[in-house]
């Protein structure tokens, strides 16, 4: 600590982003200079329909010391074990993004490059057979792997599915103890130093001024800082990724949750379904140029299974990022850093990695520029990544029933995307690079799941005998069986572990206002 | 010279159900110097103006005078539109008809129009007459718009009521009633404590121990009366022409797809059933003869009306001044109307006699006519059923003799104030039951029945044309709610 170090953090917007950031700034800027002051107003709607999440959300709550049970309790959450696709590849099909990995690799040898070879000797089971998770959650099964467990409960990876509004409610409480203050007020106007546009402070409808050294913008789509006052520019990928519209609809269900989110291709968009321990989750994701907003509600409320808690709420979006994530002393958030449709639940791990990076990159009143220029070429490879592999979801497609799939189908994609595509297309090769989201076993589900099968096996596989093969395979496979069959129903464990306190509360009410 | 009496300024309202806050809301919103207590009682099983569901036309009326708009009633409330109700079973060998609301067919030629009707009916060459109904023809399409076009166009002279969703309805009327300034008083009411020389209430003593004062006291607790009974009353049992005595009521999500425009009331051995549904709702319920039905399951509803709802200085509303089944769905109407004629005739603390009196008598003759409008689904019910056999016995009471009478002779109507339904409702329901007249009005002999024909042939046409433009129930809810987004 010196007279460089921070003394202001603002953040601008208090939804989930907004809440997370000041959740994490509680404990890390914890050296008695740093104040960090949240500003928020309850005139301004949270977005907030992310409801599920990927496996480093456990990183980030042990990061902050929360403690998981209480954070499920507290948000009406339940466990993800992946995502299952359906109608994807083609109408009727189905396969499952698991949490975890397939398998495990044999003297060297990737899994999947012993099964493409089984593959090609016998009739084999969908390659979600050898997935702990995918299993589990095809047996509605759940359980907290300890640190202790060796394979396959080792493989059971997970993440989860929360109500956004009550997981910023909660953050909030912590961040509020941990010393953020929070102001109520709506920003009317930015004032910018005229050298070189920094943000020294907002003003707020109220007339008070909160000045700053850094600000963080998590005021959603309109990037009131990164854009409204710094013009960073916005890199729009509605080309590739031609949704730009959502509707969600919250609805009642009897039964059990399932442990993992539904992601269900229709004719022109697709639909979430999201299991709570109160409510399902739903919604539709369209492109405007081949559906309507009728049509699209239409669609939403024909393929629901309970009863609307809510009225349809309606998002519109532009897929693409903010091209500079980090700019002067503004670092976007959230929305307000850019969006990608939640697809495979991308939105809060962007936000939770942007913190992170963040607070590994952290300024000092300098401002160096290497470290914003590092800052936003980690966000930019991510959100890339990340664009790529819902791109291929899109594009890996033999739908034909609409101009929306034909189109989708069709397009030109990323040279990246293409690349990938033909190395696993010639021997089932994948390569890690940087920091990728998404691993091995994502892309190898996503691309056996949507119809892309290797013309041929890695030559290294052929030094491994066949029947030792085979049958490690077939252990791996019965083993994985055997577990998922003595774990707790998802249902019993959150009974036990982590049920929301009190009976579920009723639909909410509307509001009125008069 | 005369010394004007204090207006009245404190007003406890008694009832935390729809009726109550209702009471609260049109109070405080239509003469705001009052000052309005709300004791907000939850509303006993049989309190059926909090609880059922369907609603007649003039609760838009109701919302327009408050200044609601149907973002709030309507689309935030979680309402459904509704243009009638289909009667099955309830003369057997007849079919189903539709008691859809506004008009049926219009005047041509010298009468009006269910004349000609009447005249080509007699003559065996009449379809349904709900078949002259834009309401019934939307509603058996599944389209609904608000009315609108110039007057004498099919879709501008029918009206429309709602199926609420109850739970939010009453969360609406509550927040509304807050935000002008009602203020709710929490707590269970002890006792009622009457002044002792004038016998008037003087205060709600609540079982904390304190005691609400008011100058005036709404009784809208529902048929137990909490308030009005302290001071003693007396109904008029309508047991001899409603006969049932018994009801039970359940609630379910409703069916997917299109929100239904019709509920149904279908006849049964003992009584009739219904089911409404609201866009999240339904409500099944069954009404029924307990000695007739050999059941006594259910809830107790004793029929009738009590007959001083106003007296010295408490006014009871809704079912505490009117008890009566759903049949036609008159309960919160009633209440509606009633806290209408309350701020209407608010009197001055004096409670002059006569301003109570005339409150009074137009109360009781709306109560009558309603009271008449049911009684005549059962007298002109043809059934085998015990039950109907005897109540299609009845000795009808006189205002409805009188009009059955002059129906039955030349299918006119008589004049009542104070109608709750209008000539179009009337002649729905006995056409629809086949309440015939012998003869028809003699004022359209001068129009040949071909014209008539032809007439007649027009409006169905006119109105067959109209219906496909029209957009379907869910996709006007749909369009209010894209209105409503805030």
């Amino acid at each position: 600590m010196n007279e460089h170090t921070i003394r202001n953090v603002v953040i601008v917007g208090g939804g989930t982003a907004g809440w997370m950031a000041a959740a994490a700034f509680a404990r890390f800027l914890n050296n008695g200079v740093t104040k960090v002051t949240l500003v928020e107003s309850e005139e301004i709607g949270t977005v907030g329909v992310g409801e599920a999440t990927i496996p480093p959300l456990i990183t980030f709550n042990r990061m902050l010391g929360i403690n998981e049970n209480e954070f499920v309790a507290a948000t009406q959450g339940s466990f993800k074990l992946g995502i299952e696709f359906v109608n994807w590849g083609a109408v009727g099909e189905r396969y499952f993004h698991p949490f975890g990995s397939h398998g495990h690799d044999l003297e060297g040898v990737h899994f999947h490059q012993l099964y493409l070879r089984e593959r090609k000797r016998r009739v084999m089971e969908d390659i979600s057979a050898w997935s702990m998770s995918a299993v589990a959650a095809a047996h509605g099964r759940y359980a907290r792997p300890g640190p202790e467990a060796g394979f396959p409960l080792s493989q059971l990876f997970y993440a989860f599915h929360f109500d956004a509004g009550l997981y910023a409610r909660f953050l909030r409480a912590y961040a509020e103890r941990g010393g953020v203050q929070r102001v109520e007020g709506r920003i009317t106007g930015v004032n910018q130093r005229a050298e070189d546009g920094f943000v020294q402070s907002v003003t707020l409808a109220s007339g008070q001024t909160i000045e700053g050294e850094l600000f963080i913008d998590c005021s959603g789509f309109r990037g009131l800082l990164i854009e409204g006052a710094l013009n960073s520019g916005y890199e729009d990928w509605t080309h590739w990724l031609p949704a730009d519209r959502a509707i969600a609809l919250p609805t009642t269900y009897q039964g059990q949750p399932d442990p993992f989110t539904r992601a269900t291709a229709h004719a022109k968009g697709w639909q979430w379904r999201i299991p709570l321990q109160h409510r399902m989750g739903n919604g539709i994701v369209y492109s405007s140029k081949f559906m309507d907003d009728d049509e699209a509600l239409a669609t939403l409320q024909a393929n629901l299974e309970g009863e609307p808690l809510a009225e349809p709420r309606r998002l519109a979006f532009t897929t693409g990022r903010r091209k500079l994530t980090w700019n002067a002393n503004v670092v976007s958030m959230g929305l307000a850093s850019g969006f990608i449709e939640p697809l495979e639940s991308t939105s809060i791990h962007f936000v939770q990695s942007g913190i992170a990076k963040l607070i590994a990159l952290f300024p000092d009143r300098r401002f160096n520029p290497v470290e914003r220029d590092e800052y936003n070429r980690q966000m930019r490879d991510m959100f890339e990544d990340v664009r790529d592999f819902i791109i291929l979801h899109y594009n890996a497609t033999r739908r034909d029933d609409s101009d929306f799939w034909r189109y989708c189908r069709t397009m030109t994609i990323p040279d990246s995307l293409a690349r990938r595509v033909a190395l696993w297309k010639a021997k089932g090769r994948l390569f890690r690079e940087g920091y990728e989201v998404f691993a091995t076993t994502s892309w190898v589900a996503a691309m056996l799941g949507q119809g892309i099968v290797p013309d041929d096996y890695e030559p290294a596989v052929d030094a491994l005998d066949e029947e030792r093969v085979a049958q490690a395979l077939e252990q791996m496979r019965t083993a994985i069986l055997d577990v998922a069959g003595r774990l707790p129903t998802h249902a019993e464990f959150i009974a036990r572990t982590c049920a929301a306190q009190g009976p579920a509360p009723k639909p909410p009410l509307p509001e009125f206002v008069f | 010279m005369t010394v004007t009496a204090p207006p009245i300024g404190r007003v406890l309202v008694a009832g935390g159900g729809i009726v109550g806050w209702s009471a609260a809301a049109a109070l405080r919103k239509r003469i705001p110097a009052l000052a309005v207590t709300v004791v907000p009682l939850p509303p006993p099983e049989d309190a059926l103006a909090d609880r059922i569901q369907s609603c007649l036309p003039p609760i838009i009326n109701f919302h327009d005078d408050l200044g609601l708009t149907e973002a709030d009633t309507v689309v935030r409330a979680g309402s459904g539109f509704r243009l009638g109700t289909a009667f099955e079973g309830w003369t057997m060998g007849r079919s189903a008809y539709v008691h859809a609301y506004g008009e049926h067919g219009r005047p041509f030629g010298t009468a009006s129009f269910h004349q000609h009707w009447v005249r080509a009916a007699l003559a065996g060459e009449a379809e349904a007459f709900n078949a002259y109904s834009p309401a019934a023809a939307l509603a058996r399409a599944g389209r609904f718009t608000h009315p609108a076009g110039p007057p004498g166009t099919p879709l501008a002279g029918f009206a429309f009521g709602l199926t609420l969703t109850p739970t939010r309805y009453h969360h609406l009327m509550r927040a509304f009633a807050l935000h002008l300034g009602s203020v709710e008083r929490e707590g269970a009411i002890a006792r009622v404590r009457l002044a002792g020389e004038s016998g008037c209430i003087e205060a709600v003593e609540m079982a904390d121990g304190t005691a609400l004062e008011a100058d005036l006291f709404v009784d809208a607790t529902g048929p137990r009366a909490l308030l009005r009974s302290a001071l003693g009353l007396r109904l008029e049992d309508w047991g001899r022409w409603l006969p049932c005595d018994r009801f039970t009521m359940a609630e379910g999500p409703a069916d997917a797809g299109e929100p239904p425009l019709l509920d149904t009331a279908a006849a049964e051995p003992a009584g009739w059933r219904w089911r409404s549904a609201s866009p999240l709702l339904a409500t099944e319920g069954r009404l029924f003869s307990a000695a007739h039905a050999g059941a006594a399951e259910g809830v107790p509803l004793r029929q009738g009306r009590v007959a001083q709802p106003w007296l010295k200085n408490c006014v009871a509303i809704g079912d505490a001044a009117v008890r009566v089944e759903p049949l036609e769905w008159t309960n919160l109407h009633l209440a509606h109307s009633g806290i209408d004629r309350l701020v209407a005739m608010m009197p001055a603390r004096d409670f002059n006699p006569v301003e109570l009196w005339d409150y009074n008598r137009q109360a009781a003759t709306e109560a009558d006519r309603v009271r008449d409008f049911l009684a005549l689904h059962y007298l002109a019910s043809e059934r085998p059923d015990p039950f109907w056999r005897e109540a299609a016995a009845a000795e009808p009471p006189p205002s409805l003799a009188h009009t059955l009478a002059l129906f039955r002779a030349r299918g006119r109507l008589p004049f009542y104030e104070e109608e709750t339904f209008g000539r179009d409702a009337w002649l729905a329901v006995l056409l629809g039951q086949g309440v015939m007249p012998r003869a028809s009005d003699p004022l359209i002999d001068v129009v040949p029945p071909r014209d008539s024909a032809a007439a007649m042939a027009a409006l169905r046409s006119g109105i067959a044309g109209l219906v496909p433009g029209v957009p379907s129930h869910a996709a006007t809810l749909q369009t209010l709610s894209r209105q409503a987004a805030r």
